[in-house]
């Protein structure tokens, strides 16, 4: 059967379109229809079943178009403004949908439901305030619902009337609390109201509610990150980045993290990973830049940022990092330039006002204002100038460096050494011992001056040993003391007299402390001419002095020198009549041995203890000379190649 | 005041050759003004500082202070592992004739080393023989700091503190700076000078020296 299409009709045939309809003829009532340019609105009820059978068969177009008809028909029939609602709110035609919604409150104000449908459709269509209204009424008419009173709050909170919206939210909550959604948007709610610590409950309640949800846990961590629980917050954001590695938020949320726990390589790391997944996000560059510029890879800091400006241009925080990396390169011109158009672009912000202010200043901070900037000429106090010393002062501030270099010296002299300065006491001891020991078996009687062995070989060894040491200890004083050089005062003749100071005193203190043990031993070890003994002392002293100096700077040249001197020395042991007297050699023998000062040296100290000995080959004048003559090579020396003494080895 | 009349310094480089620092330079530093000196690398930095300092002597002219100049800020190398920090800064105290006791007293109020004052120096870290250096070189009241790059030690808040402490200092003292980063001198400086083929070439302003040497550095890359 089939509807006559030559004669156009001018009512619905009720009987014949339902039996079309019920056999399901879809497209035959829809034909008929379109041509059919009036209805009645009694057709109302059947357009309506004919829209629905579309609907259900997935012809979502030509199905709407029978809503539109049947509501044009009959808005005021509630049977099919009903079914128009839902159709409509079904086929996204929210517009049309909060209309029919309209109608039926009007027609029913008690109906609770149709206002939050309602609500529903004008969020749909961006309505909000309306949506609100009627959101908020439903809620209020049945506060016994969840849904209604989840509905309203979210709406009100996406509105940003966190105040209003949490006692909604609140209700929703008390009425299922085991909703993770609800505490989270409660949380949401009171952390806008700055009850961080509440909010911050919930939003652990409802991660813990609902592990797996991403959302729920980026909210989590960002109420974390403000209560400063970063290892908290950085064991959530793990868990979830191992459920969901593709979600740059949680990368980020690791970022800020670990930055704010100081470790920026890290926070670099899964900043990094984040751009990975959304290479064009500008909040994202912009982090970037100011991490990196806190690793002070200021051009790859300028890198980013200039990247996210490019991609955000309105971006006030991306254009004052330029403003900031600009002062830093130096680029004061562009600076200004970009600080003119940052107040331009933004006239009431604060941060912008004070960046150029800093630009303008000249004043060099870091983002996080850690540095001081110290070229604050402005309290800089005068100060008389010095007046040039003299004489005087240059004699107090020579003895000065002297005192300070002994004193040390004093200290280091036997390095580590527990025995310290005991060393400087028990090397003669042991050399006059052993000689005696030896000796006095040899000669099995008398030494050859004297009535004792220990002074006997006590008058050799002393000036042989305050040779040796002034000598061998100066050799040493520039190399082993380079570095004091660095300090200006102290000049390589200060170090070297120190040391020959030092150990002259040493071993003249030895020399007395052994006196008085012969003394406690029951010897007499008087010298018989103090005067003598001690000017033969100082000459000694003298000669180790230059002697020294000139190994000093031997030693400084050719490096080994200290390992020959060592050898001759061990030769001067032998040719210096420390354990004989020269008087017992053939003369051709002691005349070549006269030609070594510290024979001289020797004999001189001699003569002085025993009134007895006077050797007439002693010659005092030759030592002063040989003395003289060395510290005078020594100190041209030191002076001439000072250059190269003093030069960092 | 330094004053460098007719010096010139060179030293020998690995290859053989001779590098030349500074080519008859003379030249003043005069009181209260803080120069920031720039230089590539091995441009003669480190040298030059040490020339200032007094601890290295010019090939030919001379370098007339009239001024008390410092060891080079930071610098560590005098002192002797065995002994304490304290022998140690009692030790360079005596060298300038600073008060013992005020020395000491500031030298442990800045540099917190507790009980390792009183220990050998050689059981310090690194980073307390830093803390010492710098302490010492502080507490002595130098009338010009010489600086040979700023080095920045321990952690934030010990690194403020040494901030702080010198610019206590820059109040009465003066600073000269050698760096090879721009960013130091602004911070410290309101001279610029620039060290580089041997000579020494002052600037009345930070932002000359700075153009200067960014156009040098241009250039020689």
């Amino acid at each position: 059967m089939s509807f006559d299409h030559h004669s156009p009709q001018l009512a619905i045939d009720h009987k014949r379109f339902s039996q079309a309809l019920e056999r399901d003829a879809l497209d035959v009532c829809l034909d008929y229809l379109r041509r059919n340019q009036a209805p009645e609105p009694e057709a109302a009820k059947l357009i309506s079943r004919l829209s629905e059978k579309l609907f259900r068969n997935g012809r979502t177009d030509d199905a709407v178009e029978c809503g539109r008809l049947a509501f044009a028909l009959a808005a005021n029939d509630n049977e099919v403004a009903d079914f128009c609602a839902w159709l409509f709110s079904n086929c996204g035609c929210y517009a049309e949908a909060v209309a029919a919604y309209e109608r039926l409150i009007e027609h029913r104000p008690d109906w609770v439901e149709g206002y939050r449908h309602a609500s529903g459709a004008l969020a749909a269509t961006g309505a909000m305030d309306r949506a609100i209204a009627f959101a908020v009424k439903a809620s209020n008419l049945a506060p016994d619902n969840f849904d209604y009173a989840f509905h309203a709050g979210c709406l009100l909170l996406d509105a940003g009337k966190a105040e209003e919206a949490a006692p909604h939210l609140a209700r929703a909550v008390a009425i299922e609390p085991e909703n993770p959604r609800a505490a989270r948007a409660l949380s949401a709610a009171i952390y806008s109201l700055d009850r961080l610590d509440e909010a911050l409950r919930l939003a652990l309640q409802a991660e813990a509610l609902a592990p797996g949800d991403t959302d729920i846990t980026i909210h989590a961590t960002e109420l974390l990150l403000r209560s400063e629980r970063i290892d908290d917050a950085l064991g959530l954001l793990d868990a979830a980045t191992d459920r969901e590695p593709t979600n740059p938020t949680l990368w980020r949320l690791i970022s800020a993290a670990e930055s704010q726990s100081g470790a920026t390589e890290a926070a670099l790391a899964a900043i990094e990973r984040a751009l990975a997944l959304v290479p064009d996000n500008a909040e994202y560059h912009l982090h970037r830049g100011h991490l990196l510029y806190r690793c002070g890879d200021f051009v790859a800091a300028a890198e980013a940022i200039n990247r996210a400006a490019a991609l955000d241009p309105c971006s006030q925080s991306a254009k004052r990092a330029q403003l900031e990396l600009l002062v830093v390169g130096g680029q004061l011109t562009e600076a200004t330039a970009m600080g003119g158009e940052l107040l331009r672009a933004f006239p009431d912000d604060n941060a912008s006002a004070e960046a150029v202010l800093r630009v303008l200043n000249h004043r060099l901070d870091t983002i996080d204002g850690d540095y001081v900037v110290v070229a604050d000429r402005s309290r800089h106090l005068s100060r008389p100038p010095r007046t040039e010393p003299s004489f005087i002062d240059r004699m107090r501030s020579q003895t000065r460096v002297l005192f300070a270099l002994i004193i040390r010296e004093t200290r280091t002299r036997f390095g580590e050494s527990r025995l310290g300065y005991g060393w400087a006491l028990i090397e003669p001891v042991l050399h006059i011992a052993l000689l005696s020991a030896v000796f006095s078996l040899l000669m099995r009687g008398a030494p050859p001056i004297g009535t004792h062995f220990f002074v006997f070989y006590y008058s050799g060894l002393v000036p042989y040993l305050v040779f040796i040491h002034t000598s061998t200890s100066i050799m040493h004083g520039v190399t082993s003391n380079g570095s004091l050089l660095q300090l200006p005062p102290v000049k390589s003749f200060d170090v070297i007299l120190a040391r020959g100071l030092l150990e002259f005193a040493t071993d003249i203190v030895v020399a007395v402390i052994l006196l008085v043990g012969f003394a406690a031993m029951g010897i007499p070890a008087m010298p018989d001419n103090l005067w003598s003994v001690a000017t033969a002392l100082i000459a000694t002293g003298l000669l180790g002095c230059g002697v020294g100096f000139v190994n000093a700077v031997l030693q400084t040249l050719f490096h080994g020198w200290d390992k020959l001197w060592n050898n001759m020395t061990r030769l001067l042991y032998f040719f210096s009549g420390i354990f004989y007297v020269p008087g017992m050699m053939p003369d051709w023998a002691r005349d070549s041995l006269a030609w070594n000062p510290l024979l001289h040296a020797i004999d001189w100290f001699r003569a002085g203890f025993f009134g007895t000995y006077q050797p007439h080959w002693l010659d005092r004048r030759y030592l002063l000379v040989t003395a003289i003559l060395a510290l005078l090579a020594g100190l041209s020396l030191e002076r001439g190649l000072r250059r190269q003494l003093s030069e960092p080895a | 005041m330094i004053t460098l009349d007719g010096v010139s310094k060179s030293y020998p480089t690995a290859q053989g050759g001779r590098r030349i620092v500074l080519d008859n330079v003379s030249a003043a530093f005069p009181d209260g003004s803080n120069v920031g000196i720039l230089g590539g690398n091995g441009a003669g930095k480190s040298t030059l500082i040490r020339l200032l300092a007094g601890s290295e002597m010019p090939d030919r002219g001379r370098i007339r202070r009239s001024s008390r100049v410092s060891f080079p800020l930071g610098y560590g190398g005098t002192f002797h592992g065995s002994l304490s920090g304290r022998e140690n800064v009692s030790f360079i105290a005596r060298i300038y004739g600073a008060n013992l006791r005020e020395t000491i007293d500031y030298v442990i109020e800045f540099t917190e080393l507790d009980i390792y004052f009183d220990m050998p120096v050689n059981t310090y870290s690194a980073g307390m023989r830093a803390r010492l250096a710098f302490g010492t070189c502080l507490a002595i009241d130098f009338d010009i700091y010489l600086i040979d790059e700023v080095t920045e030690i321990g952690d934030d808040r010990f690194r403020r503190k040494c901030a702080l402490a010198f610019r206590e200092r820059m109040r009465r003292s003066d600073i000269i700076l050698v760096t090879h980063n721009s960013r130091t001198i602004r911070q410290y400086c309101d001279r610029g000078a620039i060290l580089a083929d041997g000579e020494l070439r002052f600037y009345e302003d930070i932002a000359g020296a700075l153009d200067c040497y960014r156009r040098l550095s241009e250039t020689l890359q």
